[in-house]
């Protein structure tokens, strides 16, 4: 597989007058095209701060970023889905989606046909006309995925996007982003704690370690889709990662 | 051996169909009983200050109210009638445009929402400035936190010095009343929409201007109604006020100062209050309500801010 996304010697320190915060030290990775990339680790461990760089809301200190070989620029396509709910509230679940359409100047007819054949893609079609809050939660993630996959990026960044769900929704929500990963090949970068959904949904797994964040290892998933939770060779990558993100 | 919890017959979770809730129209009318009582007890008082201390016209009964009403309202027309019984539908329109009442509530409605429209839309300039630039957060928070405490009734003096007597000191101090809490509330709401939608909409590479318009603007709704809201109940007061000093002799409280001034005309000043409590009363009903009902009811956000639910 191409490279898709090279992380060099990257490092973000926090410097706030009341103390100095290694977020991340010296992070080498290379992301390939169309990877499901899970990254997981202890809280403090960085991951989310890596993903955020990814995202161009934090800077880094210093390091280097190349998108297929040329340095990041803050305004590459990328589709974000938060933890929080970050549904506009005042547009409808399809207008949502045409939200990023609607940036890069797409006409109105294209715009809602893009929008109706990703909520389709989530297996949201006949609720296009509600307003968020009339969805639930796993709802409302689904439309987030969509409208963060609706101008077509380059990557798709989550952060922990199923993390305030209930477990039986997010574990259908796990299957139904396995199953647009495989029907877009969209690069994924997935930031989780639940070593299970790592493990279930990646194909490389990258181990954080804290304080300062850095990179501890990357296992690779071989394992065949669609996987199953509860077998011995699941159970058995599971633990090793338990024991991994613990190591000081 | 069974014990006794297995025998025991499980619960029946099943009502049934839900029971439809019917309201009756007692239910419906709960609003109307407090006004019912207010009426009935000012027709008590009425009539023992009548019997006992011969108050006269001081103290109208109910009675002489809508009598006096009915003057006001259809006075002009039933003149006209009198001199010409034969009246086109037109004329009837004509000559109840001239009832005096409708003449001092027009003079007064088009003073305020001329007022209000200009302070508003100074109030949203300067607080949406507030709100995305520090360097005039900085500058208008310490005036305005100055100028909010003075009532808007001081300002009158000093404009009808300044402007002349008449419409223009009334309108140019409702429109400063308004403008303060209006800046206020529209800088909160825009300091407060939730950081994660300007995110969500920054990751989508949204310049700076869309942001505002489709996020912050929408985002700060809320905060933007209720402020209006405050804007308005404040040019009300301010205005009835203003009217009282500025020489005017047309408008609500205009007339109800000159008819108690000089006729001592009870009656009048009652019809007068109840169509300044009336005309405040549709103003939310006709202009906050609806807009509401079609933005933040329907987009969730009342519910969002923590109010309950509520049938509008």
């Amino acid at each position: 597989m191409p490279i898709k996304i090279q992380i060099k010697a990257l490092r973000k320190v926090y410097d706030t007058p009341e103390r100095k915060v290694h977020a991340l030290e010296n992070i080498n990775l290379d992301i390939e095209d169309g990877e499901f990339l899970c990254l997981v680790g202890l809280s403090g461990c960085g991951k989310t701060t890596l993903l955020n760089i990814l995202a161009g809301f934090v800077e880094i200190t210093s390091g280097q970023i190349l998108m297929e070989g040329k340095p990041l620029t803050e305004d590459y396509d990328k589709g974000v889905v938060f933890q929080e709910y970050a549904l506009f509230p005042w547009r409808t679940a399809s207008k949502n989606v045409e939200y990023g359409l609607e940036v890069r100047r797409v006409p109105v007819d294209k715009r809602q046909q893009i929008a109706r054949e990703l909520l389709r893609l989530v297996r949201l079609e006949e609720f296009a006309d509600f307003y968020p809050h009339n969805l639930s939660g796993g709802m409302r993630q689904r439309v987030a995925v969509a409208r963060a996959l609706a101008f077509d990026p380059q990557v798709l960044l989550m952060d922990e996007p199923f993390g305030a769900l209930d477990a039986q929704t997010r574990e259908e929500l796990q299957e139904l982003t396995v199953d647009v990963w495989q029907k877009t090949r969209k690069t994924v970068v997935y930031v989780t704690h639940n070593l299970s959904e790592a493990v279930y949904l990646g194909t490389r797994v990258v181990v954080f370690l804290p304080r300062p964040g850095r990179i501890r290892e990357i296992l690779t998933v071989t394992l065949p889709r669609p996987r199953e939770a509860l077998s011995p060779e699941f159970i058995d990558i599971q633990r090793k990662l338990d024991h991994l993100i613990r190591e000081t | 051996m069974p014990t006794s919890e297995t025998a025991a017959a499980p619960l029946n979770l099943d009502l049934g169909p839900p029971k439809k809730q019917v309201v009756s129209i007692w239910v419906k009318l709960r609003a109307v009983y407090p006004f019912l009582a207010a009426l009935a007890g000012w027709e008590v008082a009425a009539w023992y200050a009548q019997r006992r201390h011969n108050l006269g016209q001081l103290f109208p009964t109910l009675e002489d109210i809508f009598i006096r009403a009915w003057e006001l309202v259809a006075g002009p027309l039933m003149k006209a009638l009198q001199e010409e019984p034969s009246l086109g539908l037109l004329d009837y329109f004509y000559y109840l445009g001239q009832s005096e009442i409708l003449l001092h509530t027009l003079a007064t409605g088009w003073r305020l929402l001329v007022a209000f429209a200009i302070g508003s839309s100074i109030g949203v300039a300067i607080g949406i400035l507030m709100g995305r630039y520090s360097f005039w957060e900085s500058f208008f928070v310490p005036l305005l936190a100055v100028l909010l405490p003075i009532p808007a009734l001081v300002w009158v003096p000093i404009a009808t010095i300044w402007f002349g007597l008449g419409n223009h000191a009334v309108i140019i101090v409702v429109s400063f009343a308004v403008f303060i809490p209006i800046a206020f509330g529209v800088w909160t709401g825009v300091k407060t929409v939730n950081p994660i939608w300007i995110r969500a909409a920054q990751s989508m590479n949204a310049p700076k201007i869309m942001i505002f318009r489709t996020v912050v603007l929408p985002g700060s709704l809320p905060m933007i109604m209720s402020s209006l809201r405050v804007g308005m109940a404040r040019a009300w007061r301010a205005g009835v006020a203003a009217e009282f000093f500025s020489g005017i002799d047309t408008g609500l409280s205009a007339a109800i100062f000159l008819h108690g001034q000089q006729f001592l005309d009870i009656a009048f000043m009652m019809v007068a209050l109840a169509v300044l409590g009336g005309f405040g009363y549709g103003l939310e009903r006709v202009l906050f309500q609806p807009i509401e009902r079609r933005t933040l009811v329907r987009w969730g956000m009342m519910e969002a801010m923590g109010a309950q639910g509520r049938r509008a």
